[in-house]
């Protein structure tokens, strides 16, 4: 276990499995408000 | 095990509101740049949710899951190598800042600007062919896992395709890049989800020292013979040569692949470009390093239950070990969300060809221009052929080798020419149409000969990925300072369009 390329997959598996998790509640949230924007700014750009 | 009521329902559920959402944004299409660029109005977090769903697909799911099987962890090692890429083009904005503030639709576009129409013209050919042959087997391997996954009748999977790629086929003919972008956002967000339980389940079910130790053993036990499960550069897994190519591909691909640069082409501006780059340079290690795991444990799983049964190989395995450990409704979860990646891959991939194949091989040869309807006539036509190809070429082509041999390689017809286009178009103002023609015909030498000498040949007489690979990026960048510095053809210089 103390092989130093298992020990960067570990620490590259694990820091993975975080970001992940960050990207989908950080990312996804600022994201959904920038989607709402878009429409918005389209609805009042070309109305449907 | 087979899916559940629960299972079906939460597949159901998710598959109905993508749909729905897809369709609804069809309202505010008005033109051909709303359709491909989605009017050049995309913030940095969406892009970043777009990019990050319509490069996660389930083809991507099944080759690094197949990686793992076969080569560990150390088949993630293609991850951190692009993950590497994106941040050191996100830091430096080599290329991508240029060729946003260039203002083009395409890649190819901009090549009209810098050599010649006839260059566009033979670039989106290689573009569109490269990019077609690509994405040829996505529909049998998202068939393969759903098949696997679910227990679903093999002489299914022909149909379970098709209506999979009509679904897509819908919601992008009728929104385009703006529908693309709504069914990304629910796609990226489901998908993030679906891997991460999944992820934590396998931990929890095959145990982490477990893992480590049947993989290491397993190594040990085979005399060193097999892929060396944690090393990259061992002689047993990729090796030094391999690794070499991909350094130099992965920094092509994400100048290059046209799927990514569309992203960047519908950013608001070059810094944005940028920005997007470096936020979601490190989810690169995870879509190769969080199926890998998938890959890995399938190996193990099966090493300790009797070995690999009758009818499965080191692609099938992975699927087939998920549905034996996840339990009822988190198996519906990742087959829900396996569904989002292939439909969030399969529509930007359609809609990014569509575009080149309208935008850089149809519109220069027509002599007078279409009208805004017209042009939206013939882009949807133009997907719905992408469409049947994809049905036909799927369901005939017997992939040789590795599929992540065979998607770098068919990717490699048009990256090492088109590379070399645009680095030397856009940082060498020697460049002219000439070197651009040497380029784009050696770089595509390589790959194309590799598919067919290994279509035919036996396994000891076939060429290397890695030969094939690299040898177009050498011969395309010779073709271009060769061809540039004995032709007097004239060099065009860029005028910035930051539009």
């Amino acid at each position: 276990m103390k092989d130093p390329y298992v020990l960067a997959w570990t620490a590259l598996l694990f820091t993975s499995i975080a970001w992940y998790g960050f990207l989908v509640f950080y990312i996804g949230k600022k994201a959904g408000s920038e989607l709402k924007t878009l429409i918005k700014d389209l609805t009042a750009s070309r109305p449907p | 095990m087979t899916l559940s009521l629960i299972d079906w329902i939460i597949i159901t559920v998710y598959v109905v509101g993508c749909l729905s959402a897809g369709m609804w944004m069809r309202r505010f299409i008005r033109g051909v740049d709303d359709f491909t660029i989605a009017g050049r109005d995309v913030h940095v977090n969406l892009g970043i949710a777009s990019l990050a769903a319509t490069e996660m697909g389930l083809v991507t799911v099944m080759y690094t899951a197949q990686l793992g099987f076969e080569k560990g962890f150390a088949g993630a090692v293609i991850g951190v190598i692009m993950a590497a890429s994106f941040l050191i083009v996100g830091q430096t904005g080599f290329v991508i800042r240029p060729l946003r503030n260039a203002g083009v639709m395409t890649i190819p576009e901009l090549f009209e600007k810098r050599f010649s129409p006839r260059v566009r013209w033979l670039a989106g050919v290689f573009v569109a062919l490269g990019g077609l042959l690509n994405m040829g087997i996505f529909l049998r391997l998202g068939g393969d896992f759903l098949v696997h996954a679910t227990g679903m009748p093999a002489s299914w999977l022909e149909s379970v395709m098709t209506v999979l790629l009509v679904l897509v086929l819908i919601y992008t003919v009728l929104g385009g890049m703006l529908s693309v972008l709504m069914t990304d956002y629910l796609q990226f967000i489901l998908v993030g989800i679906g891997i991460v339980t999944t992820s934590i389940m396998v931990l929890y079910n095959i145990g982490w020292t477990n893992l480590v130790t049947t993989l290491q053993n397993s190594w040990i036990a085979s005399g060193g013979t097999t892929p060396h499960p944690f090393n990259p550069a061992h002689p047993t897994s990729f090796g030094w040569g391999y690794l070499a190519w991909q350094f130099i591909f992965q920094l092509a691909v994400v100048t290059t692949w046209q799927t990514t640069i569309s992203r960047v082409l519908a950013t608001k501006d070059s810094g944005t470009a940028t920005k997007m780059y470096r936020r979601v340079s490190y989810y690169f290690v995870g879509r190769f390093l969080l199926p890998g795991l998938w890959g890995a444990a399938a190996f193990v799983y099966f090493k300790q239950h009797g070995g690999l049964p009758a009818g499965l190989d080191s692609m099938t395995a992975m699927p087939r070990y998920l549905s034996a450990v996840l339990p009822i409704g988190l198996m519906g979860l990742l087959v829900a969300s396996m569904i989002a990646a292939e439909m969030s891959t399969i529509s930007g991939y359609m809609l990014t060809w569509a575009t080149v194949i309208y935008n850089d091989i149809i519109t220069p040869c027509l002599k007078k221009p279409l009208s805004n309807q017209g042009q939206l006539l013939l882009t949807r036509m133009i997907l719905l052929g992408i469409a049947v190809f994809l049905l036909l070429y799927g369901l005939w082509y017997k992939m040789p080798g590795s599929a992540w041999d065979f998607l770098a390689v068919t990717g490699n017809i048009y990256l090492a020419s088109v590379f070399s286009l645009l680095v030397a178009g856009l940082y060498w103002p020697r460049a002219n149409s000439t070197g651009a023609y040497a380029a784009l015909i050696l770089g595509a030498i390589g790959p194309l000969t590799f598919l067919i000498v290994n279509a035919k040949a036996s396994p000891e007489h076939q060429i290397a990925a890695e030969v094939a690979g690299g040898s177009s990026f050498a011969l395309a960048f010779l073709g271009m300072i060769v061809g540039s510095l004995v032709s007097r053809a004239p060099a065009k210089t860029l005028a910035p369009n930051p539009a």
